[in-house]
């Protein structure tokens, strides 16, 4: 396991519905094998769009940082919140400037555009490739499992309601097939003008 | 096979270090401190690379010393941690990173809240009610699992963490000397004196 | 150092000190998947029919289940030439128990006769994922797996392969209904086990190797689902994308 990106472990998913978007995360922090941190939450807001990072804890970190940084001065010169297609590029053009020596990490993008109510979801490689998605997108340890469970149990057009339990029940049960993601997760769903945020009970092995 | 443990409770935080400084096959001494007092109610503690460590904390413990200088009061556990993680992130993407991973113990004199913070060499940060580095992890995370409770005093850190001792000696396959105890609460750092 | 270069240039006269050395890879992987559910009073064994090596698909019909007799099915899923070797193996012995005791092969006896086929070449496995599915000596459903010398154990269901992956969360998810609750309990309890249906049974595995086609290179072409139930062994085939 000298593969960084799999040495803290974890995953995280988005999904589109009818008029709302989900994006979720496990909470394990691991050093290989061991299980360090079950507080460790990998999907971020910035104004109304959210961020979901898997990959090398490190970078996961600085990567929030530079985003919550860079998501600021924009919001200063241009008087209002960055919309998901712009911060999806943000990310890509971040990622890049790293070409050659990249930050070890797996994003997806959630969010619902501002101005055209359209619901939002991308997913990217470590270097920024942006992977365009109309149903869901996966990234993290568990992005095998994800692929399965989300194209099993994914339809369009879902409510909040359903779409909740289509992700929730997406990222449990990849999870629970991954030794290194697991110990809890979160999820957000997002319409026009709501948020909620909701913590998921899940195995703790 | 240093042994760096860390125990937040309600009232402060309890750190543990061992006191055997090892190098190859041999124990060079038995009173080594593997912490630095960052500030009045920061403590670092450490392990890793021999000569990566001292010169690290004693790096941090130099800025830490001269922002409180500067500035004229002194900066919070978080930002202490940050800057911690930081320095130790910026250097993993250089010609030669440290190699030191740490234990961030503070109070937060404004918030009145205890701090813990578990960061590795990469400069992954936890913050997280117990803590420990190394083999030591292995050993001690699940009586710690199975007995820590959020409202514990020091006086219930201290037997915890002679629970940890017990089970460490026990298990550890070479005698790391005992540990060095201190205790970082709103009065400051002390050391726990006694039979560790 | 010595020279090990056999390309000649300017400064290398292109001869080599070194022996040349040759490696033979006894093993390939031919791509699939394969999956495995037991019924009240049934069981499945299902695989995609795609045959590949690397990118290059050989076949899109090379059935990889098979019916052994005694209402035994199985599967050996990952080097071909190891699971055929496998099967034939298994099929031959079975026609020596016949002839040596008259009596149908119990799936029990099955499972334990293929841990010592597998595991009689522990220093040089059959580079295998095998499955094998049919009905125990109470009539109910059975499905074992094992993994490639021998390590078995009797399921519910298991999926192999190139897209187990994709798979196994799913089964355990509509299968084992993991992570599902009581909708009447408000959350307190696990909903109940129950034996699903073989028509229900059937969706679930199309469901399975569709999302597994959609998402995975080595898996379509076509699937063929073998059903086991007192009455005998029955195949049912159902394309699957070509892309």
């Amino acid at each position: 396991m000298s593969n960084p990106a799999s040495i803290n472990g974890g995953s995280a998913v988005a999904m589109v519905g009818k008029d709302c978007v989900a994006i979720a995360c496990d909470l394990r922090l691991g050093n290989q094998s061991l299980g360090v941190a079950n507080n460790f939450e990998k999907v971020f807001q910035f104004g109304h769009v959210f961020l979901g990072l898997t990959g090398l804890a490190t970078d996961v970190i600085t990567l929030n940082e530079t985003f919550r940084f860079k998501t600021n001065l924009y919001k200063m010169r241009e008087e209002r919140d960055i919309e998901p297609e712009t911060f999806a590029n943000l990310v890509s053009t971040s990622l890049y400037e790293k070409r050659f020596g990249p930050y070890f990490v797996g994003p997806i993008v959630a969010g619902i555009n501002s101005k055209t109510n359209q619901p939002f979801i991308c997913s990217f490689d470590s270097i920024g490739c942006i992977d365009y998605s109309k149903d869901f997108a996966v990234v993290g340890t568990a992005s095998d499992q994800l692929y399965g469970m989300c194209e099993g149990l994914y339809e369009p057009n879902l409510s909040p309601d359903d779409l909740f339990e289509t992700i929730s029940q997406a990222l449990l049960n990849a999870n629970d097939r991954d030794a290194l993601s697991g110990w809890g997760a979160a999820v957000y769903i997002i319409t026009k003008d709501k948020i909620s945020k909701r913590y998921l009970k899940s195995r703790q092995d | 096979m240093d042994i760096v443990l860390g125990i937040k409770v309600s009232d402060g935080v309890v750190i543990a270090t061992s006191k055997a400084a090892t190098r190859g096959i041999s124990i060079l001494k038995d009173t080594d401190d593997k912490t630095r007092d960052l500030s009045d109610h920061n403590l670092m503690a450490f392990t890793g690379e021999s000569g990566d460590t001292v010169q690290f904390a004693e790096y941090i413990q130099a800025n830490i010393q001269l922002y409180n200088m500067r500035e004229g009061h002194e900066l919070s556990p978080y930002a202490v941690s940050h800057f911690v993680r930081n320095t130790l992130a910026k250097s993993l993407r250089s010609r030669k990173p440290y190699q030191v991973n740490a234990l961030l113990a503070g109070y937060d004199t404004d918030k009145k809240t205890p701090s813990l913070s578990w960061i590795d060499y990469l400069g992954t940060k936890a913050d997280l009610p117990y803590a420990a580095h190394g083999y030591a992890a292995f050993y001690t995370l699940s009586l710690l699992d199975h007995h820590y409770r959020k409202d514990m005093t020091v006086e219930d850190g201290l037997r915890l963490l002679k629970l940890c001792n017990k089970e460490l000696n026990t298990r550890m396959p070479i005698d790391f000397k005992g540990l060095q105890v201190k205790v970082v609460n709103k009065d400051g750092v002390k050391v726990v004196d006694g039979e560790w | 150092m010595s020279v090990t270069s056999a390309v000649s240039s300017d400064y290398n006269s292109g001869v080599s000190n070194v022996p040349i050395e040759h490696q033979f890879n006894p093993y390939s992987d031919n791509g699939g998947t394969v999956l495995g559910i037991a019924g009240e009073d049934f069981a499945i064994l299902a695989g995609d029919t795609r045959h590949t090596t690397g990118y290059s698909i050989n076949s899109r019909y090379e059935p990889k289940v098979f019916s052994v007799g005694d209402e035994l099915l199985i599967t050996a899923n990952g080097f071909a030439a190891d699971g055929d070797a496998l099967v034939k193996r298994f099929r031959n012995q079975l026609k020596w128990y016949h002839f040596d005791h008259k009596k149908n092969l119990t799936i029990k006896s099955a499972a334990r006769f293929i841990q010592h086929l597998l595991y009689g070449k522990r220093f040089f496995p059959y580079y295998v994922h095998t499955i094998i599915a049919g009905l125990d000596e109470e009539g109910k459903g059975a499905v074992y797996s094992f993994d490639p010398v021998g390590s078995y154990e009797r399921e519910q269901c298991r999926a192999g392969g190139g897209a187990a992956s994709l798979i196994m969360p799913f089964l355990d998810n509509q299968v084992n209904f993991k992570n599902q609750m009581d909708p009447d309990s408000n959350g307190t309890a696990k909903k109940e086990l129950k034996y699903l249906k073989l028509d229900e049974v059937i969706s679930l595995v199309r469901d399975a190797f569709s999302s597994a086609t959609e998402r995975h290179i080595n898996v379509g072409d076509g699937l063929e689902i073998l059903i086991v139930t007192k009455d005998g062994v029955r195949t049912e085939y159902y394309p699957l994308k070509k892309d």
